[in-house]
């Protein structure tokens, strides 16, 4: 039983993971019908500018980060990274909004290769180590050990979960998001600035995905420039698990990806961790494309 | 456009047939002219692989150097011909060929396995003796090539020495990690058996894939397991990952990991406090060979450097070649290979070199390195 339970914990953490990040692919498809596939980079962008932003406060200032400081930090990284996923939108997606949906596709592989190569650039290609170290304290339930650093982690993710989930339905601007999900053109004559609402979509998500990634530094402890790509493929799978363009899909279906690897792990053995995250995958777009909280004719968000 | 090409390729085709041709005929015979001799170096001295390489080429100019002070051998002075390979089996190919060319007596060199491979074919047909310095892919002497000698110990050596340091210690249950990369999977399959054949167990046989970050399922797997000993194959990142939440965890049993993740990164990444009491199956850097002192000085007063991994052997490598030119007494293919083949006991640094019918190493290289302090020390 305590194993069952430890890596029902284990699962917990990874899901995480993968529910903040597949709330940002969900997001933006719901609202534009666009794959971001360039989504796990902010990710990765989140994760280096927490480690900038550290590293300066920690080291070269001579301060020592705080609790207050890591949370100034956290803040200010997801705000910039937000403020990213706006340029991004801007400048590559925007002037292709009416375009055929294949050109923006092949336009967001480039801006997260684009994205990729300029991390490499500007922070080099080797691997980096996060300047915090987290204590290893935690508590026993039951014989299965889960340390704070992991509650913490829950617990947060929870936090901007339902901070997303109130945002989308109890404001004016989770209701114009709502709305263009249904019907964009009728939106804009209904005099809802279409685009403002667009760039505050890829706001919100870029904004998610850098809190998974600096969260994911200061867990794990080291970044490199390609760590967005394999959780974003899996971020996906999740997101299409749930239900694309389904919110409460993309947090359900990152917490079964997350249980299904890590029981799949200890039962099957580790090789078959990835086999079973992308045959779900396949078995789901064979059998239930609309994932599983997914109705034929949904209400997207 | 097609059929040009077409036509260009047969061009080239029968061109490197009959430049091939040429060359194995020009193979044998005294190749030494004036009062130098002329010996290839194949050598990655540029791409990603150029930092080792370098420091190998700076290791056997080192040893030239030396050669060359105290008299030269066969009363000539030693000249190196340096040809880049880059790690790319085509650059390799035409560098092999361009050493060939030269006329070099023997070369020295061979850093990755994929462009050592088809090189060692080129000389193999120029009846040229290549020693090998890093390349240790057991692919090399499969080959049953005459004219190629491994100073370089192999993947199963470095199983052995593993599987051997786990039963010194009493482990009897082992676990096994790989990353499905070519090469942790051929390490894996050897400690498996080396392991079995200890009379040892291997408990877990597990795939990760190394651009994860989370292992932690799998070692809540091992922990259930209690293995006595765990050795992960792959490379440093997800080995410094995974050693972290090995200690999290609290798995029992010590951690080795394979010389893919012979790198400080490693303790790094791990922290110095979990990469405590890690322990590495690889072939020492000069820094921790005992008697090695005066190369590494010398070495780091020449080049502002410290010694990198395969500087020893490369430095051995360029001794045994002009050990044998003595032994030979001539310049001549077949009686340098003869020489070589014959060597007894040579005395390099960190090792003593005497080959196998395979003309690999009968006496294994590798060495067990364990981390006190947060530094690498030499265990075994």
């Amino acid at each position: 039983m305590d194993v069952f339970l430890q890596i029902f914990f284990d699962g917990l953490v990874m899901g995480a993971f993968y529910s903040l990040i597949a709330l940002g692919y969900t997001m933006v498809y719901g609202i534009i019908k666009l794959l971001n596939f360039a989504h796990g980079d902010f990710y990765m962008l989140g994760a280096f500018i927490g480690y900038a932003l550290l590293s300066f406060i920690t080291g070269d200032g001579g301060l020592n980060a705080g609790l207050l400081g890591i949370g100034a930090v956290f803040i200010i990284t997801m705000i910039i990274v937000g403020l990213a996923g706006i340029g991004v939108e801007r400048i590559a997606y925007r002037p292709l909004l009416t375009a055929p949906r294949l050109s923006i596709l092949i336009t967001a592989i480039g801006v997260s290769l684009s994205l990729e190569y300029a991390s490499m650039i500007g922070w080099g290609a080797s691997y980096k180590v996060y300047p915090i170290k987290l204590s290893k304290n935690g508590l026993e339930i039951i014989g299965a050990q889960i340390s704070f650093a992991q509650i913490g982690l829950i617990v947060l993710s929870a936090l901007l979960m339902l901070g997303l989930r109130l945002f989308i339905e109890k404001t004016i601007y989770g209701k114009a998001m709502r709305a263009i999900a249904l019907d964009q053109s009728a939106c804009s004559l209904m005099g809802i600035n279409v685009y403002r609402i667009i760039s505050l979509t890829f706001f919100i998500g870029a904004f998610l995905a850098a809190g998974a990634g600096i969260m994911s530094g200061v867990y794990y402890g080291t970044i490199n420039f390609m760590m967005g790509f394999i959780i974003g493929l899996k971020a996906f799978t999740a997101a299409v698990l749930g239900g694309i363009g389904n919110i409460t899909g993309a947090m359900i279906g990152g917490l079964v990806l997350g249980l299904v690897e890590s029981y799949g792990t200890y039962y099957l053995g580790g090789s078959w961790k990835d086999v079973l995250a992308f045959g779900i995958l396949i078995l789901f777009l064979v059998f239930k494309p609309t994932g599983i909280l997914g109705a034929k004719e949904m209400e997207r968000m | 456009m097609r059929k040009h090409s077409m036509i260009a390729l047969g061009f080239v085709l029968v061109l490197s047939l009959f430049l091939s041709a040429c060359s194995s005929k020009t193979g044998s015979g005294d190749n030494a002219s004036g009062d130098e001799i002329l010996v290839g170096v194949l050598l990655p001295v540029t791409g990603n692989n150029a930092t080792d390489g370098k420091d190998m080429l700076n290791a056997m100019k080192m040893a030239v150097e030396k050669i060359n002070s105290d008299g030269g051998v066969l009363k000539k002075k030693i000249k190196l011909e340096v040809a880049d390979d880059g790690c790319d089996p085509q650059m390799a190919t035409t560098a092999a060929n361009k050493l060939v060319s030269k006329k070099v007596v023997a070369i020295v060199g061979g850093y990755c396995s994929g462009s050592t491979l088809p090189a060692s074919g080129v000389f193999h047909n120029a009846n040229i003796p290549m020693i090998v310095a890093a390349a240790n892919s057991s692919e090399l002497p499969k080959q049953g090539y005459d004219t190629l000698f491994l100073i370089n110990g192999l993947v199963p050596d470095q199983a052995q020495s593993g599987a051997d340091y786990f039963k010194d210690k009493g482990a009897k249950n082992i676990a096994i990690i790989h990353d499905n990369s070519a090469y942790a999977k051929d390490l894996a399959d050897f400690a498996k058996k080396s392991v079995e054949e200890n009379g040892g167990k291997t408990i877990a046989f597990e795939a990760i894939n190394p651009e994860e970050k989370d292992f932690g399922s799998l070692m809540t797997k091992l922990k259930s397991l209690k293995p006595d000993g765990t050795y992960f194959t792959g490379y440093y990142a997800a080995g410094g990952l995974m050693l972290k939440q090995f200690k999290q965890k609290g798995v029992s049993g010590s951690f080795m990991v394979g010389d893919g993740s012979y790198s400080p990164d490693i303790i790094q990444i791990a922290g110095s406090e979990a990469a405590n009491d890690l322990l590495v199956t690889a072939t020492p850097t000069a820094n921790f060979i005992p008697g090695a002192e005066e190369f590494v000085n010398n070495y780091k007063s020449k080049y502002n450097l410290s010694p990198g991994p395969f500087s020893a052997l490369s430095y051995n490598g360029m001794n045994l070649l002009v050990d044998a030119l003595k032994r030979a007494d001539s310049t001549d293919q077949d009686k340098l290979k003869k020489a070589l083949k014959e060597t007894k006991a040579f005395e390099g640094i960190g090792q003593v070199i005497e080959f196998s019918d395979k003309n690999t190493l009968n006496q294994s290289n590798f060495h067990v390195m364990k981390v006190v302090g947060g530094e690498f020390t030499l265990e075994k």
